[in-house]
């Protein structure tokens, strides 16, 4: 125990950025996802073949293996391929669709359709429908997809060290190779709890965020 | 019939995947500041039709006027915005205040936000409501009867001349169902929309209707007429069977409290001599007095035993349970003359202040003025009838 608050108190600067480096590609892989896959919800969610084409993609991806994901990335052209952040964030972006795709089209499908129609027979058109009735009344659903997505990032920004993207992942893989030595093991330590501290701390955000992004009216 | 407000010319409705049309060729006249009720059995294809006027749904074939024009493949949206639409659930915004709910057309009619404000302030006051502690509610906060209130004037709110509403006070309890209609009713007075209203309760149809469309299946008319006609004169075995039994008392739905003549009941105040008031009960028919507060506000029911007491008037006797307006109808009146001990129905005005009483005989010299001018309307189409044949035989002749 000694050995891993010695370890946290000499590398603290190293871990500050470590942290920094994780939330780094955590908010912009969760921005470029919540952007894509919002879309890709209110553009399908009344179709029936749309909706399955969007989600079914997306399920897909997510089945894709992160270590092999990464992997592609790295043969791709720049500015989504090669090694660093970039690499990271856009597989991160893509990792992150299905519970936004999913919960967007869950949440705009789940309108009470008596105030859609109410909305619809006061001369209210499509785009008004959609964007001051129904994305509002939908947007704790997809808040709530964007947090599931966000905690599933930061577990998955840790592979993506492999193609030498920032974060705490970059400490896991040091330790891995210097396994044996007396501070592979506290590095890993950090480097885990790290990780785990961050999911946390992004939940609570989460959690506040959907409180008060949610109209007043609707809140629970 | 006055100039029609909405024309209806063959209006056809057959849904995707089925053979049979919902509604079928089906032409009317809604005559302007009337409401039209259209009322059938469920599935007749009534609801279909009423949405096809604002092209909620679009007809397969057939045309539809508003106003003298042909909104038939006009911008839906524009022309929605001219029909104020009030459907069962109500569908209010629950993220949006009782303001914002409010003014949703105005604001898609781009009107100013000032205009705006004083449009809903004076729309919550039409309807009882205090501006100033619902504007900045939400729908979640208000009762079943005042979200429907909000309902109907947010329909209102850019003051269109036609109103569609679809079993409006459908989902309420009953005693507040009848509160609803009657204010409607009142509202419809100083207002005088063109009103086309849905509804599979008859009796509902009867107490709303200026003239009511009885449907049958596929939207075709068994008949249109005004709820007398229908009443004393069903054109079809389906109508009398729709109308059911008991039309002589559903005729009692047809006339309202306010034109009868009432009973001046004897009223009592507290601050009133008792010798005073036992005089006037000893002098009076009735036996009871009927206590009002400083406002005329009918309290309780007081008996010659009440007033030989020293307790203070308020405390004793019976509380007035219930009361009716001059917009309630005579079978209201029955309803709370029937639950009320003394067969009597306390008659008060929009401030609750009494203004007199029904009792059975108001009840009877009722029922006997419908029944004569049924009985002389039926007499002058035996007239008419007669003049037909009349000009038939001249004709032939």
């Amino acid at each position: 125990m000694a050995a891993f608050w010695n370890y946290l108190s000499s590398n603290f600067d190293t871990l500050a950025e470590h942290a920094w480096g994780h939330f780094y590609v955590v908010a912009l892989g969760l921005t470029l996802s919540s952007i894509i896959g919002i879309s890709l919800g209110m553009l399908s969610y009344r179709n029936p073949t749309a909706r399955a084409a969007s989600l079914n993609t997306s399920a897909i991806i997510l089945t894709i293996p992160s270590l092999a994901l990464f992997a592609i990335m790295l043969t791709l052209p720049p500015p989504i391929g090669g090694l660093g952040a970039r690499p990271v964030i856009a597989g991160l972006a893509l990792y992150g669709l299905l519970p936004i795709v999913r919960n967007t089209i869950v949440g705009l499908n789940e309108v009470d359709q008596a105030i859609v129609e109410s909305a619809l027979g006061m001369g209210m058109g499509r785009r008004e429908r959609l964007f001051r009735i129904e994305a509002p009344l939908a947007w704790p659903v997809i808040v709530t997809g964007i947090r599931v997505s966000g905690l599933l990032m930061v577990a998955i920004a840790t592979i993506g060290s492999i193609v030498n993207g920032p974060g705490f992942g970059q400490m896991l893989l040091s330790a891995l190779a210097r396994i044996g030595s007396a501070t592979a093991t506290p590095q890993a330590l950090v480097g885990t709890l790290g990780v785990i501290v961050f999911g946390i701390c992004l939940d609570g955000l989460f959690r506040l965020l959907v409180h008060y992004t949610t109209p007043r009216g609707i809140r629970g | 019939m006055a100039d029609s407000m909405i024309k209806l010319e063959e209006l056809t409705k057959v849904y995707e995947g089925t053979e049979e049309p919902a509604v079928a060729d089906l032409s009317m006249d809604v005559p302007e500041g009337e409401i039209v009720v259209l009322v059938g059995p469920s599935g007749c294809g009534k609801t279909t039709t009423m949405k096809m006027i604002n092209r909620v749904i679009e007809p397969t074939s057939g045309r539809i006027f508003l106003e003298g024009e042909d909104v038939t493949s006009t911008n839906p949206d524009l022309l929605r915005r001219r029909i104020g639409y009030v459907i069962q659930q109500i569908g209010l915004f629950p993220h949006m205040s009782i303001r914002d709910n409010v003014a949703t057309v105005p604001r898609l009619l781009d009107w100013d936000e000032h205009k705006i404000d004083d449009r809903v302030d004076e729309l919550l006051e039409l309807v009882g409501m205090d501006p100033g502690r619902f504007r900045g509610r939400y729908p979640r906060e208000l009762s079943g009867g005042q979200r429907q209130r909000i309902g109907v004037i947010r329909a209102l709110a850019a003051d269109p001349p036609v109103m569609l509403m679809d079993e409006p006070f459908g989902a309420i309890d009953p005693i507040t169902r009848e509160r609803l209609q009657n204010e409607f009713l009142r509202l419809q007075a100083d207002i005088k929309k063109t009103i086309v209203f849905v509804t599979h309760d008859i009796d509902e149809a009867i107490k709303m209707g200026d003239r009511i469309a009885i449907l049958q299946d596929q939207s075709i008319i068994a008949q249109f007429d005004t709820p007398e006609e229908i009443l004393t004169n069903p054109a079809s075995q389906f109508v009398s069977d729709f109308v059911g039994s008991g039309a002589a008392l559903k005729r009692m739905n047809l006339t309202r409290v306010g034109e009868v003549t009432l009973k001046d009941w004897p009223t009592a105040r507290s601050d009133e001599k008792r010798d005073t008031l036992r005089n006037r009960l000893d002098d009076a028919e009735q036996d009871q007095l009927l206590l009002l507060d400083d406002d005329g506000r009918p309290r309780r029911w007081l008996h010659a035993q009440d007033l030989r007491t020293d307790d203070e008037l308020t405390s004793v006797g019976e509380e007035v349970h219930g009361v009716i307006s001059a917009n309630s109808t005579i079978a209201d009146a029955l309803d709370q003359m029937l639950r009320s001990h003394y067969g009597t129905a306390v008659v008060v005005d929009d401030d609750d202040r009494y203004t007199g009483a029904v009792d059975m005989a108001v009840v009877l010299a009722a029922a006997e003025a419908m029944g004569q001018s049924a009985g002389a309307d039926a007499q002058h189409r035996l007239a008419d009838a007669d003049v037909e044949t009349t000009d038939e035989e001249q004709v032939s002749g």
